[in-house]
């Protein structure tokens, strides 16, 4: 399959005021193919939501590139990148928040088609309805009359109005229960099969991200530490800080081992070295000096340690 | 081995103003050094249940028993009420932001607490806020006292609140939600400290949506839904043989972590009903698999085996 995204050395920081600078995305390098599904996850503060934006256009880079279909989209001016808004588009985590309250779905569902100057707007949306499983006479309805799952599909259908061949969602199923967060995880994977659209899932959930993705890129303090088949990387983890990650995940059927100590560094400050060797198990000195590169090691999988389990 | 029986909740129903009830006779027990897990999903009245023991429910008509260590507690003066609210029973949130006052320090705060129960000095106060944080585990507990809500990170300000919950060593712990905001790692150190907290022989009730969560850090589990328990037991026993439909359901909807991945997840079809509109019968027969014609009276909880409970028609002797 051929490259869809691409992202070259990005880098996002912001400036605190008195020469404070966060590095919240680092030297971060990454592909998407065409109809492929890719996970960024990792804890609060790691850049998995400020990668996201930064890959959609939605917040400029400091340096570095971002390449849609081939070409440079990063720097681009808000006009000059209203072509490229219809082929990529992002779901929120908050549905409630995204829509307006004083509209009707049907409204909201329109407003993506007629900015776009789409023809057949009705039919459109009666379209889109259906294909997020909701029947097209709740078109006339107000957001409030949802319960949040249904929330979250009239937000994947406004998201698929344009026909993107992207999607980006933050923490698209964290809100919800249980029993509904199945119907959504599953309701992402029809929609993979039914339209090829490409993924890029933000979550902080081990097991969800494994069900959804077919890559796992997991960050930790703006920059990704491994990278790979999402099976493989979450079944067989080769850097210490994916193992730490899913260790602490609490599971029905064993117990958890010793957790890891401390919280993660801030980013304005973030340690030498290895960033993680702070809390990493396995230190080493060399850990305290060097930074490691993400580096291939077999199965098309990436990972920057000096150890690798 | 009869441990204590410290808390024994006995049909508690809620109702609205209007008459809409919110728990529909909810009945739990809770011994001395077990944590009790309750479970369900939004709506399903664990919340309320909890705030029912911690009688913070200004405006609601409480029925039925809430028994602590052999006090009733419904319908409570509040006077009584709040001697043994934070003393006796204390409680914490799933927002440490919200339960901390951001203008004065955490340590002030855990001081007053303490001077508010005990008659102690400042300084005596102060000495056991700074042992209690260095219990929790926070780093530098006669800094950290100092510092402001805002200047803790997450995970610091949640082990502040259980320090602050902790400060009149309370029979029973209340904790709703108590991980939901944090990362998992951090996570997995909160839920050390309330097992540890428990195997002190306190009682543990953990609020949480979270099976992985129950089983990590609770001795049992009460399953809650649309007001109601419709299974209870020791946590392995219901985690690894779930009865009623509604906990098999919910246990199969959680994607694995490992083992095959399946093609698609399990789902429950429908939504819970509102409690204004809730079926006569068994409250979950709108939405199961096994629904039958017995299912449109309401079947009772009922002790099948040792210790475990369930309310659904298939296991009716």
């Amino acid at each position: 399959m051929s490259v869809l995204l691409e992202a070259r050395n990005l880098e996002k920081s912001y400036r605190l005021g008195r020469g404070r600078v966060l590095h919240a995305v680092s030297g971060v390098s990454l592909q998407v193919r065409k109809g492929e599904a890719l996970a960024l996850v990792g804890e609060s503060g790691c850049g998995k939501s400020t990668l996201g934006r930064t890959l959609i256009g939605l917040t400029q880079p400091t340096s570095g590139k971002v390449l849609f279909d081939g070409q440079e989209i990063s720097g681009l001016s808000d006009r000059a990148m209203r072509p490229w808004r219809a082929r990529m588009q992002m779901v929120f985590q908050d549905s409630s928040a995204a829509f307006n309250p004083r509209r009707t779905v049907g409204e909201s569902l329109a407003e993506p088609l007629r900015i776009h100057r789409r023809h057949g707007v009705r039919e459109r949306v009666a379209e889109l309805l259906d294909q997020v499983g909701l029947s097209q006479s709740v078109a006339g309805r107000f957001p409030h009359e949802f319960s949040g799952g249904q929330r979250q599909r009239l937000n994947i259908a406004r998201a698929l109005a344009l026909g993107p061949e992207l999607l980006v969602a933050d923490e698209p199923v964290s809100a919800l229960d249980v029993s509904v967060q199945a119907q959504i995880v599953n309701l992402f994977g029809d929609l993979r099969a039914s339209l090829g659209v490409a993924c890029i899932f933000i979550s902080h959930d081990l097991s969800v991200v494994r069900q959804m993705a077919d890559r796992i890129a997991v960050m930790y303090l703006g920059s990704i530490v491994e990278e790979g088949n999402g099976l493989n990387v979450l079944d067989r983890p080769a850097h210490p800080y994916t193992k730490a990650l899913l260790d602490a995940v609490p599971r029905p059927d064993r117990a958890l081992p010793p957790p890891l100590q401390g919280d993660v560094p801030s980013p304005v400050n973030p340690p030498s070295g290895c960033r993680f060797h702070t809390r990493c198990p396995i230190a080493q000195p060399r850990c305290a000096t060097e930074r490691p590169v993400l580096q291939p090691s077999g199965e098309g999988r990436q990972v920057a340690c000096h150890y690798p389990l | 081995m009869d441990a204590e029986q410290l808390l024994d909740i006995q049909g508690l129903k809620l109702n609205l103003p209007d008459g809409t009830r919110l728990l529909e006779g909810v009945s739990l027990r809770l011994n001395a050094g077990e944590a009790l897990g309750v479970v369900g999903e939004s709506g399903s009245g664990k919340s309320l249940t909890a705030m029912s023991v911690m009688g913070l429910l200004p405006g609601l008509k409480a029925s039925g028993s809430i028994l602590f260590s052999g006090q009733e507690l419904v319908n409570l003066p509040d006077k009584v009420m709040r001697k043994l609210r934070g003393a006796r029973i204390a409680m914490i949130f799933q927002d440490p932001m919200t339960a901390f006052l951001p203008v004065r320090s955490i340590g002030a705060q855990i001081d007053e607490q303490i001077r508010l129960h005990h008659r102690v000095s400042r300084r005596e106060a102060r000495a056991r806020t700074v042992q209690l944080l260095e219990r929790m585990g926070v780093p530098d507990p006669a800094m950290a006292a100092k510092r402001y809500p805002h200047q803790l990170s997450g995970g610091l300000r949640q082990r502040a609140m259980i320090a602050m919950a902790l400060s009149c060593t309370p029979a029973l712990l209340i904790a709703d939600e108590p991980t939901t905001a944090l990362d998992v790692t951090v996570q997995a150190q909160i839920l050390t400290l309330l097992r540890e907290i428990r195997e002190e022989g306190a009682g543990v009730m953990l609020i949480t949506h979270d099976m992985g969560v129950v089983a990590q850090a609770c001795t049992h589990v009460a399953v809650m839904y649309s007001g109601l328990v419709v299974e209870n037991g020791p946590v392995r026993d219901v985690l690894d043989r779930p009865l009623h439909p509604y906990t098999q359901a919910l246990l199969a909807a959680i994607p694995p972590l490992d083992g095959p991945r399946p093609e698609r997840l399990p789902t429950i079809s429908g939504q819970p009903p509102t409690p204004d509109n809730r079926p006569t019968g068994c409250v979950f027969a709108p939405r199961c698999s096994f629904v039958r014609s017995e299912c449109a009276v309401r079947p009772p909880l009922t002790e099948i085996e040792e210790g475990r409970r369930v309310a659904c028609v298939l296991y009716a002797a």
